[in-house]
């Protein structure tokens, strides 16, 4: 009796699994359809590489019960026939902003509107209708939803995309983190404004939470503290990190990729990275993180290149991303770099961009696997979705044929059980009637084909023939007509009917107002052929470029391990000055010796320079080139914690440029927005070479500050006028000092509550410490003569004066302090505190023993430095002197001049072959060679023009013949 | 609503006080600034230097006399009165002042200060602007070109769609007036941009209507001044357009790229009009159309990187090769900005770096650039009959190293002093005093 009792209670759980899987209370009637379905006779891919034919699956209350081809079909189930269907596990999508709301503003949470770490999308998520129809309709029955507003965005979840209440729907809470280094503008346009700046608040967050956590734990067990803030986005971030759970990062190119991987390998954190669909630029790099990419199908809009002077404007990067973009998920995979695929960025368009990564390379098998198992396995939720076996969710695709064949629909999504229509049960207009019932067009044929959309048609009696005027179908009723004359009838012969399977139910009208009806029977199905088959593809032979841009290098260039230049004048900038038909060994591209007569060493590569000059590689000790997310963070005064380092940018046609121009080595530099700006970069251009490898790693590191009208210029914050600018940097120089002590205090006597790392005040420390050199962006006298006493008050020497219009003014006083100035050769008057910038600033400063270099401040210009150093020689300069301020002072401003700016033995090989006088206004570089390497070669330059030019023309022509074809297509219809 | 009182008080302070400074920097300076040469009292002869005409040739070791501010006679025979000064030139060059075609020099003096700037003036249509009456003769830029040897520039209104007419000006002298070498230079038209068509329609049709009725005035007028119509009030805009449309002064068209080009040539070609095409982009690719239509160009600035991502590196640099190999008649100007003016030399001299002879980057800074201007007659090369405006140097005036030892406008010998000379000097002294 009992044991009856327990399997009646089993029979009733399995009919009645709706109810007993949810806790809402029922209003009104219950309602108990049944929810058994046994599909028949479909080909079931149960998971990507395993697919079963003449197949049956059976789904009851939400599950998969059975699937296989012997299944028994169970007597309560409904039967549906799959005859000619595919089925395909459900895709899932790990990145989707789906049904969270706009945020109605920042919280109090935290300081920053912008951390917002504690946001729960699963708090705030309510099913969307309009967004899960189209996510279905590509095939998708889940999706990680993230919130999208933040630095720290908040808790992701997974949800299905069924049509029930959110909580029917969640498939898992607030179980991943989601962070991008895109501010949000709706919380206003305060700190951070730029990328380093959002990477800075980033850093400074995760060291906070984890301060956040000790500081409680001392607080918790010690009496007598001062009680920490309470802060729930600290708290979760702290968590989250310990927990290892995962962090869903943005990456906008390649590069945001390895800035992504840089920070989770800084901060320990199990990071995603969605992609951009550029990764196949940098596919080594890309790999070497291994960290799992979500790969959006976003292919770009061909460049608009419709008239010669519009391609004019497509640059060689635009037209090798539209070209390449398709190819990028295949090379992805290719490379064996974990991915999954998302409908971010393609939205409507992902199955057929879909089918056309497939076309480019992407296989079946992969391409299924980033939408099924893999994401499945990621979020944990293997055991249920990504395959289909019994046990596990009824979420799965129904297509009408192979789902990468061009032509093939999604007819339906089943989700938990619930079948979601994405193609209607529509009608088959196409093919050939024979009609009945009206007198006069009794045995005509009626032949309808072409596409959906855009049917065409004609009808025939006898020997005779008329095309159909426009046919329109509209809920199963077919609307058309004809020229009635040809066909022996008066006028237009107007025709609409219901469209049936086999049959037209119609009526009509003729032009004298004769009302009829009419019948047709269909004698001859739609055609294989009114699909049109797609061009098949054909690839350009575009060669690898690193980076993809105009005139990107397809390989580095070699370093040879012996390279002898002979019969040069070469300007050494060192002891030996200027030498006369002599020689230069280069080993390993360090400089071996440079003297007369050398032997050139076995297998040596020799360059007869005879007539020709060679000086050190040009240094630009100051520019804003190569970096990307913007130079100035303007969201506050003080921004030391930023860094350029973090934010550089290699796919800069300028870095080749510069080469042409002789330029080798740069500092980049931040904008002069703020008293104190961040920490600065030095670099080599080394084209070709990722950002991180451009950096000069023992470069004597910087931080740029400001004076003068630009730090004053902003009316929202201090300082206002240049008696602020010296009271901020007081200021923020006397908490640096006060930091170091509290740390000094610390380790002294670790208890209680610790300090707060801050990475605003330690490289201000640094400055103090004499570990960093003070850049100071100045024009006029008596603020850089402020700033000298500010540094002599915390006992630092600022390292240079920038710009430095009016240092010629207390070139003594900067002498005596140490100070080294970087100023232009004869920028001046373009504002006030710039007017009274003399042609004899570097002179001046040169004779009085100022350390002195010259910098452009702008990339054009820093392509041809020897002219800016020409420059000064029209005051009285000497020719050696005038070389020295874009060599080798400049190496020694930057702290580089142990290894650049002069040709002497031990130095890295980095230097330049001119035409002629390295100083004449006529003179440009034949070669550049940095670190034994050439980079640039005037004849090599002519031919990658041509290379250039060609490759431009061949994308161009490929984008046309494609666009002439789509023409011709829907001229055709 | 005090503190807005506040903030408005302080930003009226502000601004007054910012216009105060200005002026104090002008007029302050011009304590200081260079003392305009008084008119040639004898006759000057330079011996020994080696002389390039530019339309004759070179000469080794040649005399250049000259007297009321004239050159009477080049060569190697000229006879040197007895009461002429001699300068002795022996190892040092002469060349002619060098000409800026399309400058804001005299009409701006810190850009970033709108009270210092006198450039463009209200509406669209501003055919009857005179630059030189807002030449400031004291401003620090005019003596910094001059000493590096720029001695004429062409002061040139902007900002509307006809902005006004350009004067050539020499770059010593007291008053405008005296400075002025030859005013109404040409019509100047900044032709529309295309980026926005409606826009873009418009203006052309706004030009288009204000040379119409130039001509309507034109015919009302010559029938009333025959006694053939009734009378005609004057009318200031479309008077100044008289010469234009009477073939007597040609317009300048300032164009940007290529469609702006060949748009302006139709047009001027339609009208009638003598034209001089201004810009720096998109020449080189059109060079053959300019050539074929003898149509003059002024190149305004070389010294530009590329104007696409693809173009190569020298693009900017070999416009003026292209223009030449082509056989365009072109000049070069220098840019704008008044500061710069001095760079004149620097733009044609970097095109020579990517392949312009070194010749034709002279003429184009001289005499190409006084011909186009229509100042031929008095500057633009050392010819018997022209003005004195020559200059002494230690070199090639194309080489950035080279220096000015002597700079003559008129005949004028000028006091070779400008801004950043007076500042070396007084800061020299400064550095000797701290020193005692």
């Amino acid at each position: 009796m009992k044991r009856l009792h327990i399997s009646l209670l089993i029979l009733l759980l399995m009919l009645c699994g709706e109810v007993t899987a949810q806790t809402a209370r029922v209003t009104g009637l219950r309602e108990n359809t049944p929810s058994v379905f046994a599909l028949t006779n479909a080909e079931i891919v149960t998971e990507p590489g395993n697919s079963l034919s003449g197949a049956t699956m059976v789904v009851r209350n939400g599950t998969i019960e059975a699937v296989g081809r012997n299944v028994s079909i169970p007597s309560d189930a409904t039967v549906i026939d799959m005859e000619g269907k595919k089925i395909y596990p459900g895709f899932i999508d790990l990145f989707a902003h789906y049904g969270l709301p706009e945020p109605e503003g920042a919280d109090n949470i935290h300081w920053n509107e912008q951390i917002r770490a504690h946001y729960s999308s699963a708090e705030n998520f309510v099913p969307d209708e309009e967004t899960a129809r189209v996510l279905r309709a590509q095939g998708f029955v889940a999706v990680q939803t993230l919130p999208g507003h933040g630095l720290f965005r908040g808790y992701g979840s997974i949800t299905a995309l069924g049509s029930r209440e959110a909580n029917r729907e969640l498939i898992r809470s607030d179980h991943s983190q989601v962070l991008s280094f895109r501010r949000s503008r709706e919380f206003g346009q305060s700190y951070p404004t730029s990328g380093m700046g959002s990477i800075s608040l980033i850093r400074q967050t995760f060291l906070d939470a984890e301060w956040y956590r000790e500081a409680h734990n001392a607080y918790n067990v010690q009496q007598g503290l001062e009680r920490p803030e309470t802060n729930r986005a600290l708290e979760t971030i702290d968590n989250a990190r310990h927990q290892e759970i995962p962090f869903i990062m943005e990456a906008e190119d390649e590069n945001w990729v390895m800035r992504s991987h840089a920070m989770a390998s800084e901060f320990g954190l199990n990071v995603w990275i969605r992609g951009s669909g550029h990764e196949y630029r940098a596919l080594e790099s890309v790999s070497a993180t291994g960290r799992p990419l979500i790969l959006p199908l976003n292919f770009p809009d061909a460049p608009n290149v419709a008239t010669p002077e519009e391609a004019r404007g497509a640059s060689l990067e635009a037209l090798r991303h539209w070209y390449f973009a398709p190819e990028n998920p295949g090379r992805v995979a290719e490379a064996g770099i974990p991915m999954v695929l998302t409908a971010y960025g393609s939205d409507k368009d992902f199955l057929a961009n879909l089918k056309t990564a497939v076309e480019r390379g992407l296989s079946p098998e992969n391409a299924l696997r980033a939408l099924t198992t893999t994401p499945a396995a990621m979020l944990g939720i293997g055991n249920r979705y990504g395959s289909l076996s019994a046990g596990k969710a009824a979420s799965f695709i129904v297509a009408d044929k192979d789902l990468f064949d061009h032509t093939s629909e999604i007819l339906q999504v089943w989700i938990d059980g619930q079948e979601y229509k994405v193609q209607p049960d529509r009608k088959e207009p196409r093919g050939q009637w024979l009609i009945s019932g009206k007198e006069e067009l009794r045995d005509a044929i009626l032949n309808i084909e072409g596409r959906r959309g855009q049917f065409r048609g004609t009808v025939s009696l006898g020997d005779k023939s008329v095309r159909l005027m426009r046919i329109r179908l509209e809920n199963d009723r077919l609307y058309t007509g004809f020229a009635g004359d040809s066909l022996g009838l008066n006028g237009i012969i107007r025709l609409s009917a219901n469209l049936g399977s086999d049959e037209l139910l119609g009526v009509g009208e003729t032009s004298g107002g004769d009302f009829f009806t009419w019948n047709a029977a269909r004698i001859e199905p739609a055609g294989e052929d009114s699909e049109r088959p797609g061009t098949p593809f054909t690839p350009l032979d575009l060669p690898h470029r690193y980076p993809s841009v105009d005139y990107g290098p397809a390989s580095i260039p070699e370093q040879p391990g012996h390279l002898l230049i002979r019969n040069a004048t070469i300007w050494t900038q060192g002891q030996e000055g200027v030498m006369e038909n002599a020689d230069m060994l280069i080993t390993d591209g360090q400089i071996a010796a440079v003297g007369y007569s050398i032997d050139a060493p076995r297998r040596a590569e020799v360059i007869d320079a005879g007539g020709r000059h060679v000086t050190p590689g040009l240094i630009d000790p100051h520019i804003h080139s190569s970096i990307t997310g913007g130079v100035n963070e303007t969201g506050d005064a003080i921004t030391s914690e930023t860094r350029i380092q973090d934010v550089m940018d290699a796919n800069n046609v300028w870095i080749y440029r510069l080469l042409a121009g002789g330029t080798t080595t740069a500092k980049l530099f931040h904008g002069s927005a703020n008293p104190i700006g961040g920490q600065d970069a030095s670099i080599k251009m080394r084209w070709g070479h990722a950002p991180e490898e451009l950096l000069i790693e023992d470069a004597f590191p910087g931080l740029k500050m400001a004076l003068g009208e630009n730090v004053k210029r902003s009316s929202a914050r201090y300082p206002g006028s240049r008696q602020g600018t010296e009271q901020i940097i007081w200021d923020a120089f006397q908490a640096a000092v006060e930091y170091g002590e509290a740390w000094e205090r610390w380790e002294d006597d670790p208890v209680g509550i610790p300090p707060r790392r801050d990475l605003q005040l330690e490289p201000i420390l640094e400055v103090i410490n004499g570990e960093r050199n003070a850049h100071v962006h100045a024009y006029r006298q008596d603020e850089m003569l402020m700033m000298l006493r500010v540094a002599e008050e915390f006992g630092f020497t600022v390292g240079t004066f920038e710009h430095g219009l009016e240092a010629y003014k207390i070139a003594d006083e900067l002498r005596e302090h140490g100070a080294a100035a970087v100023v232009w050769s004869d920028w001046a008057a373009f504002k006030v505190e710039a007017y009274d910038g003399i042609l004899h600033n570097a002179k001046i400063l040169n004779d009085a023993g100022v350390l002195t270099t010259l910098h452009s401040d702008n990339t054009q210009l820093s392509s041809r430095m020897n002219w800016e150093a020409a420059k000064t020689m029209k005051t009285g300069v000497d020719e050696v002197d005038a070389l020295n301020f874009i060599t080798l002072r400049s190496a020694q401003v930057m702290g580089i001049d142990h290894r650049t700016g002069s040709l002497e033995e031990g130095k890295d090989a980095d230097f330049v072959i001119w035409n002629g006088h390295p100083l004449s206004t006529f003179s440009t570089p034949d070669q550049t060679w940095v670190d034994g390497r050439k980079y640039f070669d005037r004849e090599a330059d002519l031919q990658l023009r041509e290379e250039v030019r060609q490759e431009r023309a061949m994308i161009i022509g490929r984008i046309l013949e494609r666009q002439q074809r789509e023409r011709n297509n829907n001229d055709e219809e | 609503m005090k503190s807005i009182a506040n903030n408005t008080h302080i930003s009226k302070l502000f601004r007054s006080s910012l216009a105060m400074l200005v002026m104090l920097l002008l007029a302050g300076s011009g304590l200081f600034a260079q003392t305009p040469a008084p008119p040639q009292q004898q006759p000057i002869a330079i011996t020994g230097g080696t002389i390039h005409t530019i339309t004759n040739g070179v000469i080794q070791n040649g005399t250049v006399l000259f007297d009321n501010g004239q050159i009477i006679a080049v060569g190697t025979d000229v006879v040197v009165p007895d009461n002429a000064e001699v300068i002795d030139a022996t190892g040092k060059h002469v060349y002619p002042g060098l000409i800026h075609g399309q400058s804001t020099l005299g009409l701006t003096e810190i850009g970033r200060i709108a009270e210092s700037t006198d450039l463009t003036e209200t509406g669209n249509i501003n055919p009857n602007i005179r630059a030189q009456v807002a030449f400031h003769p004291i401003s620090e830029h005019i003596p910094v070109a001059a000493v590096n040897g720029v001695t004429t520039v062409v002061p040139t209104p902007g900002g509307s769609l006809i902005s006004g007419k350009p004067a050539a000006m020499m770059t010593d002298g007291w008053t405008w007036e005296q400075m002025t070498l030859r005013e109404g230079i040409a019509m100047t038209i900044n032709w529309p941009s295309m980026r926005n068509n409606n826009q873009y329609r418009e203006a052309v049709e706004e030009l288009q209507q204000a040379f119409d009725k130039a001509r309507r005035y034109q015919t009302a007028r010559a029938a009333m001044e025959a006694g053939e119509g009734p009378h005609h009030a004057f009318d200031i805009r479309w008077e100044a357009m008289l010469p234009v449309l009477e073939g007597e002064m040609p317009v300048l068209v300032n164009v940007g790229d290529l469609r702006q080009i060949q748009a302006a040539i139709a047009w001027t070609e339609k009208e009638g009009l003598d034209v001089i095409l201004a810009g720096s982009r998109d020449f080189g690719l059109v060079a053959d159309q300019l050539a074929d239509k003898g149509i003059p160009v002024m190149l305004t600035g070389v010294i530009s990187g590329p104007d696409t991502s693809w173009e190569a590196y020298d693009q900017g640099y070999t416009n003026p090769r292209k223009l030449y190999e082509a056989g365009v008649n072109f000049c070069i100007a220098g840019e704008s900005s008044a500061a710069y003016a001095y760079r004149l030399p620097h733009h044609a001299a970097s095109a020579v770096a990517f392949g312009l002879p070194e010749e034709e980057a002279l003429k184009s800074v001289t005499i190409n650039a006084a011909r186009i201007l229509g100042i031929d007659d008095l500057v633009g090369s050392i010819e018997a009959g022209k003005d004195a405006t020559l200059m002494i140097t230690t070199g090639n005036p194309l080489e950035l190293w080279t220096s000015n030892e002597q700079v003559f406008i008129r005949g004028r010998k000028l006091e070779m002093m400008d801004k950043h000379h007076r500042l070396y000097e007084r800061y020299k002294e400064k550095h000797r005093q701290e020193q005692l």
